[in-house]
């Protein structure tokens, strides 16, 4: 048997369940030196720097600068200036190695409207890779007018034309590029066809990321239905998850779809001049009730007891609902078949298949004034810190750049105006944040703050992968500015 | 009298208030005409610096007549420095004589110009010191009984008066203030140009857009100039550029070093404010290091942060680079001191904050008189930006110096000699200098310690003593114990480096450990580190060494070879330069030890001296010994231990020199003499045997109770038993005569020595203050303020002189002052000192307003000890026999 697979699939188990995963620790390590992911699509980045202490058996702890480099490797700023979206920062911090979390940014440059879309991959990267690059390509197309489509379908224009991408890491290898094609065109061609003119937005965008998620079963099923066997690399696709989170801010609304555990809060400032929060996602999770209910209801009460142990759905996923886990999707035939090839894929008490939905949810909200960012960031994140302890780093971080910018005007000012303005930029300046990138400064703090230097080093030098994992996820966050301005001249 | 003459100095500044009105006269700048168009080839005098002090010395020069001989170099243009960067504050009250009688004499001259039709901006406007804690109120109590020795009228006030004096004051947490109402304000820039256009009347040349290039010396005396705009001969060089004073400096050829960093200074403009009273006084607020005064109807203000800001990477070449963008923040501890300060300043609105470079010294005082690297180089400089309040006094006394030879008054404490090479170190200048400006509105604790630039010279038994417990003050750039603190024996090892702060002017929480440490001395054994004093080996083929010291020292040195010769060096007009010990070591070779402040001085004045043909030479071994002092009656018994050399006192007595193997060294100078007056040994110890006769000492002295001692138990035994100090007592304005060392003075050596003339005139006629120890008998050293030096001496009530130094005596159980006293008629004037005059007198001391009664000696008291000390004794007695006359009537020191 493949090792490959076996070591993907184990190790996809071991994702799913933590217990697991500390035991076979092993055979976990293994796994980093046997690639079976073409390392063309992403940027691996090495840190033989931070780990090199430990190889030679010597304990370094980190100083400032290189806790600081490792910090900013991947920090992005981008300065967008359309509408509501004045820039958008963001930053990415490693645990599993590789990083299984996954970023996208992108404008739909006919609809002008911006999409951030934040991944969080499980059971390995290559679901949520593969979901990020071409989740895109599915929103912009699904909201463009079907003459538009057609014209994309017959290549008169170019997905550039439509699309413009930000930050881009890595490529497809050509015989998934050529299969993503393949996939991508027929729904186009059926966009064109079927297009709904009164459909809303949201709509849209949740029947393009379910038609994405069932793009990516057909593309790992049809080998399997055509000649009888697998394609090894869209069934690692296939077998891996990803939950998701993505925004599109179109003037001045704001749609954001979330399949699963990611989550979208907004950085409000109340007439009191003080920071609060609104969560707008909901996490489908166990600790959503209503999701529970909405399970246990799809499937017969007798498997209410199986469907949902030691809160994973199955005993296996935490997430409730996700792109690909087609584990949890296909029909019990399916598994069957593929349980010949590869052992333990089909988990036990699987009867009334899916019990998975890729179905994002949905909500709208329309920006006003007071809606000063939004941070999207992967569950890696929230575990460390609260929807408002992020929104006030972010603010005092935003206001503290502000005020340290501030000119303190020749003329025509009160000593005593000063001394207030003075007051309060030593206030920002004593928690001066160390880092500019917004992101990259909650990162910092959500490993252990700026005070601590120590227990970030500390954090930082552990060896990726099983050790890090430990006490942290990955974590990515993208903080998106907006313009208060056009917020406040944009009509209701 | 005072109210009176407030009112005519404002009936005689009202006309130039009114015709300054809009707030913006200090962009108006004009040019001094009659400039030169070429320099000359030769003069007598180059100025470097067009600014107020080169102004004042160009000023002074030609009033002297030099005029014709002198030129000013300016690099830009006469008076080129921003007007706004400046605060013009004219204050009399400084820490010290000598500063004082500068910024007398500076507020004398701007009168003077002033009375002349010479605009200066003077405004005698007074001004307010008001105090926010008790040791500053204090230091007010302190200096209103010193201004009487200084003629500075002055009163305390309490928190209304000091509202009444400045309404918009906010006085809820002022205990009270100190209002001098002779004070005022300048105009650096009209003062700077008004000096000048007197002194190019009386024919000083002045040129402009010239820089110097180079300073070039011949036989180590100025020889000529080099600027960009050709040379110039000449025989005197004053550095007064000011802020660029250390990069003229660097220009000398060899390099002179003048120790200053730029550091930010800032100025705060208001626009108008309504009914602000053009007599407004300047207020000084020092325990929020600000300070605040009216201009043109605002308010102009500023101060000395704590922390400041020093300019260290960038180069600043013109005026205009002096001014750099401001920092509000760093300013912020200042404004909100300012507005706490004077609430309604809180609406007043925001005209200028200018960002001025202010150049400090490692000190935080002025750097004034004649380089040590080359005679007729001088330098007046450092100003910290009183320059208004220094130009005048500082002027007068660098002419004084270039014409007369010597100033009116002592300045050691301002001269460039204070320094060595090491304070010019950039890096350490710039870790200095980021507390040298908050010195000037500190809280003048007595020993004051910096907290910066520390650790740089330290003896090789430096990191023992540190972890013994000892803590530390500098001098000379030297950690050098003060007291010992306690150590518990399994002390966490290397103990920290710890600074000796007293920071009261009561009793200070060493007593009683410097208690402890003195009674070791006078009773078992005392261990210190003397390794700092200045030591000097001075040596020829023939006897020239002889003659030298012969012409250099009042004292009679031609002694037999082993014995050591305490001996004054005196000036023309018989004041000490140097107070020194020398030991004859051989027949044409001495070593010369000397008090550590005078490492720079004392070389400069021999090197004056020395015959030019090189047959003597001088070095400087003071890095090459480690010097440990053991005091205390068992010395003896100590030293015997450690060495085969017979100790006792037939074969090595009292105030005699013998090298010594001790332990298992050799070649250390033993010298039975303490500094003290206690019996014991001073041992210079080649450094690298320092530490093995270190530990020798230590463990053989165990049994006799040897105890690590520091400087101020040491101080306090010289000071019981009336020992004068070079640089505390004795200065280049003080004789033997009047200190009780006339017995020391050889007026009858074949070679006349320096001095001799003075001295045998003032013999004549009599001496005009006198050194006298002075014991308190009605002072409680655990309650009353403690005298700490400069106190007044009142006899009979009436003013007559002022304290030097002063400890508490653990012996008499009492406060011991030594000082001077005077005789002063009717007028102020001396009048002949006698013994009868010190004697007849009831006296008192006056500590911060309070009169405590003092007992007078004239001579060393016997003090009572349970170890009588026969040997000295004797020796005491074969010296009398000796020199029967010169030692009668003087306290005993040999």
């Amino acid at each position: 048997m493949n090792y490959t697979n076996v070591s993907l699939i184990v190790n996809g188990c071991l994702k799913l369940d933590r217990c697991l995963r500390k035991e076979l620790c092993v055979s976990y390590s293994r796994w980093k030196t046997i690639k079976p992911w073409s390392a063309g699509i992403r940027c691996f980045r090495s840190y033989q720097y931070s780990r090199q202490g430990y190889s030679d058996d010597v304990n370094v702890i980190m100083s400032p600068e290189e806790v600081t480099n490792i910090l900013r490797k991947v920090e992005f700023t981008q300065d967008i200036s359309q509408d509501a979206v004045k820039y958008y920062e963001n930053n990415q911090l490693e645990a599993n190695n590789p990083i299984e979390d996954t970023r996208v940014e992108a404008k739909c440059k006919l609809t002008q409207g911006i999409l951030f879309g934040v991944f969080d991959g499980h059971g390995g990267p290559e679901c949520a890779q593969v979901v990020a690059k071409r989740a895109m390509s599915y929103i912009a197309a699904s909201l463009l007018p079907p003459h538009i489509v057609k014209l994309l379908m017959n290549g008169s224009l170019n997905l550039s034309q439509i699309l413009e991408m930000y930050n881009v890491k890595g490529e497809f290898v050509p015989e998934l590029q050529q299969l993503y094609h393949e996939s991508f065109q027929k729904y186009l061609a059926e966009l064109s066809e079927t297009h709904n003119k009164n459909c809303s937005i949201a709509d849209r965008i949740e029947s393009s990321l379910l038609r994405l998620d069932f793009d990516m079963s057909h593309e790992a099923l049809s080998p399997f239905e055509g000649f009888g066997r697998f394609n090894e690399r869209t069934l690692s696709v296939a077998l891996s998850g990803a939950v998701a989170c993505v925004a599109y801010v179109n003037g001045p609304n704001l749609h954001i779809a979330n399949i699963g555990d990611c989550a979208a809060v907004l950085g409000q400032v109340t007439e009191d001049d003080e920071w609060c929060f609104t969560k707008i996602t909901k996490d489908h999770s166990t600790a959503n009730i209503q999701e529970i209910k909405r399970i246990w209801d799809e499937h017969p009460t007798m498997e209410r007891n199986a469907i949902i142990r030691s809160n994973r759905l199955l005993g296996i996923l935490a997430p409730l609902r996700s792109l690909g886990d087609f584990r949890l999707k296909w029909p019990v035939n399916v598994l069957k078949a593929l349980s010949e090839v590869y052992q333990n894929v089909m988990p036990s008490n699987y009867h009334t298949p899916p019990y998975l939905t890729a179905k994002p949810e949905m909500f709208t909200h329309r920006l006003a004034p007071k809606d000063k960012f939004l941070i999207i960031g992967s569950d890696g994140l929230w575990d460390t810190m609260s929807p408002l302890k992020a929104v006030k780093l972010v603010g005092e971080h935003m206001k503290g750049k502000m005020v340290l910018n501030t000119q303190i005007p020749e003329k025509d000012m009160t000593l005593g105006d000063i001394n207030d303005l003075l007051i309060n930029r030593k206030k920002t300046l004593r928690n001066k944040p160390k880092d500019s990138n917004s992101a990259t400064h909650l990162i910092r703090h959500a490993v252990g703050g700026i005070e601590d230097h120590i227990s970030v080093a500390r954090q930082l030098s552990l060896p990726l992968g099983s050790c890090s994992r430990e006490v942290r996820d990955d974590i990515t966050v993208t903080v998106i500015f907006f313009d208060s301005e056009y917020l406040r001249q944009c009509p209701a | 009298m005072l109210n009176s003459f407030k009112r005519s100095a404002y009936q005689c500044t009202g006309s130039l208030v009114r015709s300054i009105s809009n707030i913006n006269n200090l962009d108006q700048k004009e040019e001094l005409s009659n400039c030169l168009n070429a320099l000359p080839s030769k003069a007598k005098v180059v100025i470097c610096g067009g600014g107020v002090m080169g102004a004042a010395v160009a000023y002074h020069l030609s009033k002297r007549n030099w005029g014709g001989e002198t030129v000013v170099i300016e690099k830009e243009s006469v008076g080129a420095g921003s007007r706004w960067h400046s605060s013009g504050l004219v204050g009399a009250f400084k820490p010290t004589l000598a500063q004082v009688k500068i910024a007398q004499s500076s507020i004398q001259l701007l009168k003077e110009l002033e009375s002349r039709g010479r605009e200066t901006g003077w405004k005698q406007c007074g001004s307010l010191l008001i105090a926010r804690t008790r040791d500053r109120m204090t230091v007010y109590r302190r200096m209103k009984s010193q201004s009487v020795s200084w003629g500075i009228p002055c009163e305390l006030v309490n928190p209304a008066r000091c509202q009444e004096i400045w309404p918009l004051l906010n006085v809820d947490d002022i205990l009270g203030g100190l209002w001098i109402p002779g004070d005022g304000v300048g105009d650096p820039y009209l003062f700077c140009m008004s000096l000048m256009k007197e002194a190019v009347a009386n024919g000083v040349g002045v040129m402009e857009n010239c820089s110097i290039t180079a300073v070039h010396s011949k036989n180590g005396k100025v020889s000529g100039v080099e600027t960009t705009q050709g040379p110039i001969e000449c025989e005197y060089f004053v550095n007064c550029a000011g802020f660029w004073a250390r990069q003229v400096g660097q220009l000398a050829k060899p390099q002179v070093k003048v120790p200053l960093l730029p550091c930010e200074h800032y100025y705060l403009h208001t626009k108008k404010i309504e009914n602000l009273d053009s007599m407004t006084p300047v207020l000084r607020d020092p325990d929020g290091y600000i300070y605040l005064r009216e201009r043109d109807g605002c308010i102009l203000a500023g101060g000395f942060e704590p922390i400041a800001k020093p300019v260290y990477e960038e180069e600043i070449e013109t005026s205009s680079q002096r001014c750099l963008s401001e920092d509000w923040d760093h300013f912020h501890v200042l404004l909100q001191e300012l507005l706490k300060r004077v609430p309604s300043m809180n609406q007043a609105i925001l005209h200028k904050l200018c960002n001025g470079l202010e150049a400090f010294s490692p000190d935080c005082k002025w750097i004034v008189g004649e380089a040590p690297e080359m005679f007729n180089y001088h330098v007046a400089a450092g100003m910290k930006t009183v320059g208004i309040s220094a130009a005048g006094g500082v002027a007068e006394a660098t002419v004084d110096e270039i014409v007369e030879g010597y100033t009116k008054y002592d300045m050691y404490e301002l001269d460039i000699s204070r320094f060595l090479g090491l304070h010019n170190n950039k890096r350490f200048l710039r870790d200095r200098v980021k507390e040298a400006p908050g010195i000037h509105y500190g809280l003048s604790y007595p020993f004051y310690e910096f907290e910066t630039g520390r650790n740089l010279r330290l003896s090789p038994i430096y990191p023992t003593l540190r972890d013994k417990g000892a803590v530390f003050g500098q001098v000379m750039g030297y950690e050098r114990p003060t007291w010992f603190e306690p150590v518990e024996k399994e002390a966490e090892k290397p103990r920290p480096f710890k600074i000796a702060h007293t920071k009261t002017f009561g009793k200070p929480h060493w007593f009683e450990t410097v208690q402890r440490e003195y009674w070791a001395c006078r009773e078992a054994i005392g261990l210190a580190d003397y390794s700092s004093f200045t030591k000097i080996d001075l040596q020829s083929q023939g006897t020239e060494v002889v003659d030298l010291l012969q012409y250099l020292c009042s004292n009679n040195v031609d002694v037999p070879v082993g014995s050591i010769i305490h001996t004054g060096m005196q000036n023309e007009r018989g004041g000490y330069e140097n107070d020194c010990s020398l030991a004859r070591i051989s027949e044409n070779h001495y070593m010369m030890i000397a008090p550590t402040i005078q490492q720079t001085r004392c070389k400069v004045w021999i090197r004056r001296h020395l015959p030019t043909n090189g047959s003597v030479t001088l070095s400087d071994v003071t890095s090459l010994y480690t010097a440990i002092c053991i005091l205390g009656p068992f010395t003896r018994n100590l030293l015997s231990e450690l060495t085969d050399t017979d100790l006792s006192p037939s074969n090595f007595p009292f105030f005699t020199f013998k090298e010594l193997d001790v332990g298992l060294a050799n070649g250390v100078r033993a010298m039975n003499l303490t500094h003290t007056g206690e019996l014991g040994y001073v041992l210079y110890i080649p450094n690298e045997f320092a530490l093995h006769v270190y530990n020798r000492l230590t463990k053989e002295g165990e049994k006799y109770g040897i105890t690590h001692v520091g400087y101020y138990a040491a101080r306090s035994l010289r000071v019981e038993k009336f020992f004068a100090f070079w640089g505390q007592d004795l200065d280049t304005m003080t004789t033997p005569l009047e200190c009780g060392r006339t017995w020391r003075v050889k007026f009858d050596k074949d070679i006349p020595f320096i001095g001799r003339d003075a001295l045998l005139s003032q013999r004549e006629r009599g001496i005009h203050r006198q050194y006298v120890q002075l014991l308190l008998t009605d002072h409680e050293h655990e309650l009353d303020l403690w005298s700490w030096g400069g106190e007044p001496i009142y006899r009979d009530g009436n003013y007559c002189g002022q304290t030097t130094t002063t400890s508490y005596g653990f012996t008499f159980k009492k406060q011991v002052c030594l000082g001077f006293v005077q005789n002063l008629d009717k007028d102020g004037v001396p009048q002949k000192v006698t013994n009868d005059y010190v004697l007849s007198g009831h006296y008192e001391i006056d500590i911060a307003g309070i009169r405590y009664a003092a007992k007078v000696n004239l001579h060393s008291p016997h003090l009572p000890t349970k170890y009588p000390d026969k040997e000295r004794d004797v020796y005491q007695a074969t010296r009398r026999l000796h020199d029967p006359q010169q030692f009668l009537g003087r306290h005993y020191q040999p």
